[in-house]
Order: C-alpha cells, then structure tokens, then sequence
C-alpha cells in the first residue's frame, strides 16, 4: 500500500474513532487486518425511515491511490434501497465514483451513507426493481425495506403479514432468502413468486 | 467483452460501475506510463516535431509562438494539467525572483482558515495546506529547479499540491458565489459546481477555473489559444486582463502546457 493512503488512511481511523457520531453509536470504522487496505464500516439506520434500527455492515477497500480517489464501499448487510443492490450490496452514490473528492474521508462517506438511506435517489438507481417499486408503490416499498431491516439488519420493527408469506413459500421447501427477494421483487404476490421461483 | 451484435443482456451479479472504473484506471496508467507529470524545458523545436504533419493553421501558429517563446515544459493530459503547469510555473517564477513571495506565502497560510469556514473538513483541509506550505518553504530556502521538478514529478506530492489549488478554486468561487452563479451552465449552485467540476480530481478546467486561481492567488496568467480558428497568431487571454503576467500557459483544446518568453 502506497505511504500516502497508508498514512491518511491511519489518522482518518483516528478521527472516525473519536468523532461525536461514534459517541452516538450512529457510525463507525473497525480495522479487519493490520494492513489498512481494508476497513470495515457500520451505519444505523436514521431515525423514521424503514431502516430505523437497523445495523448496516459496509465492506470498504482502500486503494493505493487513496485518497486521490475514493473507497470501494458496498454494503455487506442485505438491504432493500433504490441505490443499492439487493443482489450484490453495491451502491450508486456520486461521491463514490465521480464526485470523489481528496478533501473527503471516511467519515464523510459513511455520513453520505446514512443520508442516501434517509433520502434515496430513485432516478439513478443501483436496483431497478427496488426503485420502480419505489416510485410506484411506496407503501409496498416501505414495508419491504423494514421487512429487511427486521431479518438482515436486526432492526425492531416486525412486518407479521410478510414474515408470515414468507413462511409459507419457504414450508414448501425453498430457500427462505430466495423467497424473500422473489416476494420482494413482485409485490409481495404469493403466485407471481411462486412462479418465479419455479422457473 | 460480447462480440459485436450480440445483445446486450444485464447480468444483476456483475458490478458495472467496478468495472468502468477498473477500465479508467487502465486508461490513466496508461498515460502514466508514457510522459512525466512535468517534463524538462523542452525547446520549441519539440511541438513543432508533433505538428510535422499538420495543416497550416498550426504551422503558422507555432512559427508565431517560436517568435515569442524560448522553450516549453508539456504536462500529463491527466485532467489536472492547468493546475500542474499554474503551480509548477508560479513557484519556478519565485525561484527566479523571489519579491512577491512573501505575500503569496502570507495569502497562502490565511487560506487554511478560510477554506475550513466554509466548512471543508478541518482534518484534510489541514493536512493538504500542510504539504502545500512546505513547497513554499523549499521555495523560500531557494532550492533548486530540478527539486521543484522531483516534487511535480512525484505522484503523490503533485496531487497534493493539485488538491490544494482545486480547493483554493472551490473555495474562491464559493465565497464570490453571487458573482459566478451567472456563469455555470446548467441549473446548478456554485457549490454544486464546485462538487463536480472543481473538486474532484482529474476534472478539466475552464476559464472561470482560471479566473478564481489568479484571483485568489493574486497571481496573474496568460493564455495563449492554439486552436483551430483561422489566424496565423495564438489568440492571447491575459488573467485578469489588464495585467501584465509573468506565467504564460500554452493551451490546446483540453490541454495546458508551460511557455518561457524570449
């Protein structure tokens, strides 16, 4: 790892560390190895959003030219938001990519993060089922996103009527996180999953 | 890569972004591995070896500049040029004549403040004003021109001192928002312009990038134009215009280069 990244990369950790966020449980940064290429972040979900409660895991990788361009960050903790792949955790968010900036750091990326979950940018989605669902059914969309939160994110919030179709796909034998994204993906219609999950 | 006709289908697993960016990153190399950051003072002879085979409009023009100027020092086409050739070419100005170092020295320490009460994290805006003070400082003990090129040639000391200037630049037309929000195309704030086309790396400038580095620095430039237009001269733009700068940058569409006057 190239000096520069390595030493910026070591006084950001501190600062993540001792920043009022972390205080407040709301962000923070933990080392995986004792490398600093690899970082692994964790965010709560903000307050009146689907995502209240929630515990997020991010996967963050420093490259060599960091800080001159950004961390490759992608959520480890399944969730369900326009600008985030349900599949993959990866995330569509400008400062990640051509809004990077050097004078940014890792605190202003998981900042950035809590906000996006606050307020998701359907336009330039990462998802594209999750963001039409977004904006043509937000009601499905928001119990969805805490159904989510509630398995993956440990979030408080219980959604029953889902929990309990899920349930039944998985008593017919499917796996119960296949079932939850083709129940997902087709609003929650027990058939239309079915169907899905079949072909 | 799909052979050509094949259909384009969207594979959900793939990471698309991961693999532009990774294609970006091939492409700078690339560039890296070809030209120095700043080169040596190279002779005109030397742009006029590449428009060997150019039409007259060029040949014309470089004969014009050959009349004006001794050599040139060419930049990486990495994005970041103008601010490679400005920074290179104001403190290599300093070397040579040291009477308004003082003062720039004294703009430089004060910006620090500034920068962070526009609310630029107080944490890295720190750390770049830091390494961009020891250059000066290099400057002020009067080192020499080869270590002023070692620090532009060292990939990682010639982006700090590029980050700085990009934030010097955000930081002036944000303070003169009300005057520059006339310029910006599109329906965008002067912050949000700053985010996009100033602060980020490898985002190409243009004149309004210009004018606030000049502004703020107090440091004038000039511009000679080599482009296209029909002319057997350089079109000249002196920053601000009723200056008298000792900076001469060449620019050819997209790009920056260093000038020495006769």
């Amino acid at each position: 790892m190239a000096n520069i990244a390595e030493a910026r990369i070591k006084r950001e950790f501190k600062e993540v560390v001792k920043s009022e966020e972390v205080a407040k449980c709301h962000i923070k940064v933990e080392l995986v190895n004792d490398t600093f290429t690899e970082l692994r972040g964790e965010i709560a979900g903000p307050p009146d959003t689907p995502y209240e409660g929630g515990n997020f895991i991010l996967e963050i990788k420093i490259p060599d030219t960091y800080p001159f361009n950004p961390p490759k960050v992608k959520f480890v903790t399944k969730i369900w938001h326009p600008n985030i792949s349900s599949v993959t955790g990866a995330i569509c968010l400008d400062i990640l990519k051509d809004q990077w900036a050097a004078a940014m750091t890792l605190r202003t990326v998981l900042l950035s993060l809590q906000a996006l979950l606050a307020a998701a940018e359907p336009d330039d989605p990462q998802d594209a089922v999750v963001a039409k669902q977004y904006k043509e059914n937000p009601k499905i969309f928001q119990d969805t996103a805490k159904h989510w939160t509630h398995v993956y994110a440990g979030g408080p919030n219980r959604t029953p009527e889902l929990d309990a179709k899920v349930a039944q796909l998985s008593g017919m034998g499917f796996d119960a996180n296949k079932v939850r994204v083709a129940l997902s993906s087709h609003s929650w219609d027990a058939e239309r999953a079915t169907e899905y999950l079949i072909s | 890569m799909a052979a050509e006709g094949d259909k384009f289908v969207y594979d959900p697993e793939r990471n698309y972004d991961d693999a532009t960016l990774a294609q970006i990153r091939v492409m700078e190399n690339e560039i890296a591995s070809q030209n120095n950051i700043v080169s040596e003072r190279l002779s005109m002879q030397n742009l006029k070896d590449e428009y060997a085979d150019a039409d007259d409009v060029f040949k014309l023009k470089i004969k014009d500049l050959e009349s004006r100027y001794h050599y040139m020092r060419r930049t990486r086409g990495d994005g970041n040029c103008f601010y490679r050739a400005f920074g290179f070419a104001c403190l290599e100005m300093f070397l040579a004549d040291s009477k308004n170092l003082p003062r720039f020295k004294d703009v430089a320490q004060k910006s620090r403040d500034e920068l962070v009460s526009l609310g630029f994290p107080q944490f890295t805006i720190e750390d770049f004003h830091e390494s961009f003070m020891d250059v000066i400082e290099k400057i002020e003990k009067q080192c020499s021109v080869t270590e002023l090129s070692d620090i532009f040639n060292n990939q990682g000391l010639s982006d700090y001192i590029v980050v700085y200037l990009r934030l010097l630049v955000s930081g002036y037309l944000q303070k003169e928002a009300e005057f520059f929000v006339n310029f910006i195309e599109g329906e965008r704030t002067v912050k949000e312009f700053c985010n996009q086309e100033v602060e980020p790396m490898g985002k190409e400038s243009d004149h309004i990038h210009i004018i606030a580095l000049t502004s703020t620095l107090g440091i004038p430039v000039r511009v000679e134009y080599m482009d296209r237009v029909d002319s057997s001269k350089c079109t000249q733009h002196n920053f601000p215009e009723d200056s008298q700068p000792s900076i001469v940058l060449l620019y050819r569409p997209g790009h920056y280069d260093i000038l020495y006057s006769r």
